[in-house]
This record gives C-alpha cells, structure tokens and sequence, in this order.
C-alpha cells in the first residue's frame, strides 16, 4: 500500500499532474503513511527523474515547470502535516522576486520552477518589490541566497539599490545575491557586487549550487 | 498567396475583437478608468479591466489615419515607405562590441553617436535608431540619445523616452528641430514607441508616455513584444492574436481619446525556446510571427514595424548571415513598412559595429533580389538576339553598356579568385571594421543650425547640466 503510493505520487510529478500529485498525498495522509517518508520517496525520486529526462533533453521546460507544479501541490498537502520538527531536507533556501518598477513575471518564475526542481525551498515574493520587501522576506523565510530579476535596462539600477539595502539591514553578509534578466550580465553583477550571476534559469541552477557549495 | 493571408487577417481580426469585448484589457490607472468610461467604455474600477464595443472599435478604426508618412529632417519625404520594405536600426541594449578590440562591454553616449552617424552613411538604412544605450548616462540616457538623433542625422529616427515627464523636452526638441509645432506635424522625422507586456497590458508609465506623445501629434508605434509559450499561445496563430489583441486594445484608446493620432502597428515578437527559457531572435518563427503583424497592419491599412533581419550570432558569422536573411524574407513577403532590426546581434542584447556594416551589405542583396525579374517589351533584347546568332558577343553592345549596372555590385563580399583573395589576406570581419572606421574618419552629417543645436543642448542640460554636442 505504502509502497504504492510513493511510486503514485513519483509518478504524479514525472508525467506533470498536479490535481493527482494532491490526491495522492490527501490519500496518503489518510493511510496515516508518514509525510516526509512521502516526500522523500516519491516526491524527491520523481523531480529527480523530471530534471534527468530535461538534461538528457527529453523533456523541454514546460514538461519540467508542471513536473514542478505537481511537486509543489503535494508539498502544500504534506508540509503542514509534519510533526515534531520534522523538516523536508531542502539545499538551501531562496527567496525570489522582481525588482522595483518592474512588472515582468516569466523569467523569474522559471528561474523559482528550475530551482525548486533542483531540491531548493523557493519562495516568490512577485514582482515590483521593493528592497525592503525583500529584506523582510529573506528574514522570515530565513534565506540563504536572494534572487533578484530585473528586465529593464532601467529597473537593473534596482538590483543595486538592493544590494544597499542588504548591507543597511546588515544582512549582507547572511545572505548570498543572485541576479538576472535579459540587460544583466555577469559584468554587471560584478560591478554592484552581486554573488551570482545567471544568464538563464538554467545556468541558475548550477550558481545557486555553487553559491551554497554544494556539488553541482 | 493572397487568399491565405487574407484568412489569417480575418480569423485573428475576429479573435481579438472577441477577447476586447469580452475580457478586455487592463488600465492600471483610475484617473484614465474615469476618462475612459466617460468616452464609452464599459470599464471596472476593481480590477481594472477595460471593454471595448463594437461601435468604439468601428469609430477608432474611421479616424486612424492611414498615410502616415515619415520625412528626413529637412523635410524630404521617406518615399520607400508604403511601397517598399524600409530598413531602421535595432534597439537598445546595453551592450556592444567594442570596434577597435571587439570587447564586450556596456555601450556609452560615444557609441551612440558613431552607430547613428555611421547609419546616417549606409545606403540602405532608412531610418535611425539610437541602437544601444547611452549607460554613461543613467536615467536621463532618453534625452541625450535624443537629442544625439538629432544631431548626426538627418534621415527619420525612432526613440522614446523611459517616463513620461521626459515627453515635454524630447517634444520640445523636435518642434525646435522642426521649427514649430505646425511643421513637425506636417512632416514628422520621429516616431516613438512603446511596448505592451502581454497579454492584455501596459505599464502606467508607458501608457502615460503614450498619451502625452498623442497630446503633442507624434506617430506612435504600438510595439508588441509577445514571447510564443510564454507570454503568449505557443502556436503562431494564437501568439498572432495576443499581438493584434493588444495593438488594437490601445488603437482604440488613442483613437478615442486623441482622433487621428498616427499611430505604427509594431511588433518584435519572437517565439520561446523551451530548452533554455531564452526568446531567440535568429530563428525562422521570428521572422514568421513578425511577418503576422505586417498582415494585421495591412488589413487595418497602417504602417507596420516588423521584427526581423535578427539574429542570435555572437559574431559575423555564418550562423548570423543565415538569420538575418531568413528573419527578413517573411517580413518583405507580407510587405512589413519597417523592418527593425539593423546592427543587432546576440538575440538583440548585443550591437555590432561589424553587424551594421555587415547588415547594409544583406539589405542591399535582398533588395536586388527582391525586385525580382522586371517585366518588359523585350523587341530590343529579341532584335539583339537574332542580330548576334550564333556565337555573338553581348558584352560590347550598347544594351549592356546601358543594363549592366541594375545588377548588384557588393562592396564587402568577396568575390575574387582564390590567389586573390589569399594575397589580400582580409575577411568579412576586418573589411567591416575598417570600412566602419572609414566612416566614422570621413562621414559628415548634415550640420543643425548652429542655434537649433544650442536650443537642443539647453533643454537636455535641464536634466544633465554638463551636456554638450563639443564632448
């Protein structure tokens, strides 16, 4: 039965359906079968799997992004179902948004999917944040690297801006700085003293990797 | 042919109108809401959400002007445009590739100045572009490009300001330019644009940029900047009506609220790539779901700017002589107004020196085969013929002497024998440079009136006190 389920909800997330992956976990949770067991045999095994399947280059990223939603919403059921201190094992923590001024969504959303799929706990705070938006965020969510995106060849002054705001909060030291998006380079990033930078949601992942020095 | 386009004008036309009407799009401003509801539309002051009738949509489309012209700044009208392909520079990262050492690095106002002096010498550009950021100059870079627009050339340009409160200045500059309003409305040498984030929205500051520009008569290009699969259908069509939807949303509003306000139907559209999550600019789709928006433009009857002639190339290369030319052929198929795209490299994050060279080389080559075989009475050449059959020789006769010339001569591509090619020892990349530093010796733009230039240099040091032309 146990056994089961665990494949069940591996299975949920290689072939990307949330609304099972969900019903699955309620089902589990009913069996009384042990949440983090859960996660770690069937959630973690099928997003492993997903990310094998898109660097072999048989699944593209929409196949990886609903592979991640699936995840993501049996997570939801299960997380809060852990008891006494128990902690889904995560690489590390991230919180993530876009820039002040900023409107633009899709890049840093991947960029949250990729990570997430990579064994982060990811949180999104949206887009047009401001820096003391993300230095609440990185508090609360007690985040070992930040993200920030910016699109705009006007709004990447905001990254900087950030990045004061981080040393003023004196938090700089606590916390490592990503940044991306399409006017960004690592010239930039460079420039402002970023810790990172990625060119794409892909190449994020193995900074991020780096950032915490974990084994890419 | 013919038939097919019509069909895809026609079901995407029906798509979009279907969408306007029934979840329209998004006017994050309640101060507009209320003007916009007091002109017609069926607005919701919550979430922000504008319908449009059929009767506004009808009304809109009576007062769109539909000769929009172009003219230099002296005031010779861009004949090309509206019936030939034009060709207008890219725009505007932050990056370029450095001439003399081909370093990548982050553009400045010098830059700016010598990319729009060297397409105010290429023959085949048409229209300026500042084509990459002045980053030395911050947040007020908008101005100084400008006004550098302005000042090394003199064919039409194309730029906007990053906010609205700019809008006054850069009108003050082409009216100045211009000499009054009355003559820049009469024969504009600007257009801006502004660019939706789709589906279904636009900036308050873009859209505030807009009205203020249709508030002073200035041709505005409504530029969609759709990214198949992501911000958009992955299919072509679908992506097509997300482009027409929002160009067509804000053809409304403009038209309602300022009547008659030229207006350019834009798009620089390109189509996700889902290995990487990057928007690739050299691919066959770019040019394909730009050649869309020429479609649209055409059956509306405006002006189209067209996405194309791109390429994701990190250097001249053969990879960026493929993408270039397949990402135009679409748009010269469907007969885009302005093709957007002269200088870009690197999936448009990157200007070339080189590229733009290179660029006006492929523009001249497309164009010639682009006029195809011309049709007419050939009695001379048949009469020449029969006179030197069998086994004459055409090259002396007078017909040639008088025909040979409508071929296509290059001036970059190398044509020599092997021996002499070796013996010249150049390639592609160093003729382009140095024909862009035989430019940049040689070029000398059309000079502005010494008192125009001062004026212009006025309204910019209002933001950046130490501009000058001298520097």
């Amino acid at each position: 039965m146990s056994e089961e389920l665990y494949s069940k909800l591996m299975g949920a997330v290689i072939d990307g359906e949330p609304e099972d992956a969900v019903q699955y976990a309620k089902d589990a949770l009913e069996a009384k079968l042990d949440p983090l067991t859960c996660i770690n045999k069937g959630l973690m095994p099928g997003i492993q799997k997903v990310g094998e399947l898109f660097s072999t280059g048989e699944y593209f990223l929409p196949e990886l992004i609903i592979g991640a939603d699936a995840m993501k919403a049996a997570l939801d059921v299960l997380e809060p179902a852990l008891v006494g201190g128990q902690e889904r094992e995560v690489v590390g923590r991230v919180v993530l948004g876009t820039v002040e001024g900023d409107l633009h969504e899709i890049g840093k959303t991947l960029v949250g999917t990729m990570l997430t799929a990579n064994g982060f706990k990811v949180t999104d705070i949206g887009v047009d944040q401001s820096p003391e938006a993300f230095v609440k965020a990185i508090q609360e969510h007690r985040a070992d690297i930040v993200g920030a995106s910016a699109l705009l060849t006007t709004t990447m002054l905001q990254q900087k801006k950030l990045i004061e705001a981080l040393v003023s909060a004196g938090i700089r030291d606590q916390v490592k700085v990503m940044i991306g998006g399409a006017p960004v380079t690592d010239r930039y990033a460079k420039e402002i003293g970023a810790d990172g930078y990625a060119e794409d949601a892909i190449s994020a992942v193995d900074i991020a990797y780096r950032l915490m020095d974990a084994p890419v | 042919m013919a038939n097919q386009t019509e069909e895809i004008a026609q079901i995407v036309h029906l798509g979009s109108v279907e969408i306007l009407t029934d979840v329209g799009f998004c006017v994050p401003d309640q101060k507009l809401l209320a003007r916009l509801e007091k002109a017609g539309f069926q607005i919701d002051l919550e979430s922000e959400m504008v319908l449009i009738s059929e009767d506004l949509l009808e009304a809109a489309l009576q007062s769109l002007p539909r000769d929009l012209r172009l003219f230099s700044r002296d005031g010779q009208p861009l004949e090309k445009l509206g019936v030939e392909s034009c060709y207008m520079g890219a725009g505007t990262p932050v990056n370029v590739f450095d001439l003399d050492s081909g370093e990548h690095r982050s553009s400045t106002r010098q830059d700016v100045r010598q990319i729009i002096t060297i397409q105010d010498a290429l023959s085949q550009v048409d229209i300026v572009r500042p084509t990459v950021t002045a980053t030395d100059h911050g947040e007020f870079s908008d101005l100084v490009e400008i006004a550098e627009l302005l000042r090394w050339t003199s064919k039409p340009v194309v730029h906007r300001t990053l906010s609205p409160d700019r809008v006054e200045a850069a009108v003050e500059m082409l009216y100045a330019v211009a000499g009054g309003e009355d003559d820049f409305r009469a024969r504009p040498n600007f257009a801006t644009l502004y660019c939706p984030i789709s589906p279904g929205y636009f900036t308050p500051e873009n859209i505030h940029s807009m009205l203020k520009w249709a508030e002073f008569g200035v041709p505005i290009t409504l530029l969609s900047m759709a990214m198949g699969g992501a911000s958009a259908p992955a299919t072509l069509l679908g992506e097509l009506i997300v482009i027409n939807t929002d160009i067509l949303a804000w053809i409304v509003v403009l038209q309602t609220l300022y009547p008659g306000t030229p207006l350019i139907y834009g798009s620089v559209s390109a189509v996700l790539d889902m290995k990487t999550g990057l928007l690739p600019l050299g691919a066959p789709e770019r040019g394909l779901i730009n050649s869309g928006a020429a479609v649209m433009a055409n059956y509306y009857g405006l002006r189209s700017m067209c996405g194309g002639l791109s390429s994701d190339a990190k250097e001249l290369d053969a990879q960026a002589g493929f993408e270039k030319v397949i990402t135009a052929i679409p748009l010269l198929q469907k007969q885009a107004s302005i093709i957007y795209g002269v200088g870009a490299t690197d999936a448009g994050n990157t200007i070339s020196y080189q590229q733009l060279i290179f660029d006006n080389e492929i523009i001249a080559g497309i164009r010639r085969m682009w006029s195809g075989i011309s049709i007419h009475d050939p009695r001379e050449e048949i009469d020449l013929i029969k006179s030197l059959t069998p086994r004459g020789n055409f090259m002396s006769t007078a017909h040639t002497r008088k025909n040979y010339r409508q071929h296509w001569y290059p001036e970059i591509i190398s044509r020599d024998t092997y021996e002499t090619w070796r013996e010249k020892g150049d390639n592609l990349k160093t003729i382009c440079n140095r024909k862009a530093r035989e430019i940049l010796d040689t070029h000398q733009p059309s000079q502005l009136p010494a008192k125009v230039a001062l004026e212009l240099e006025g309204i910019v040091r209002r933001y950046v006190p130490d501009f000058s032309y001298q520097d």
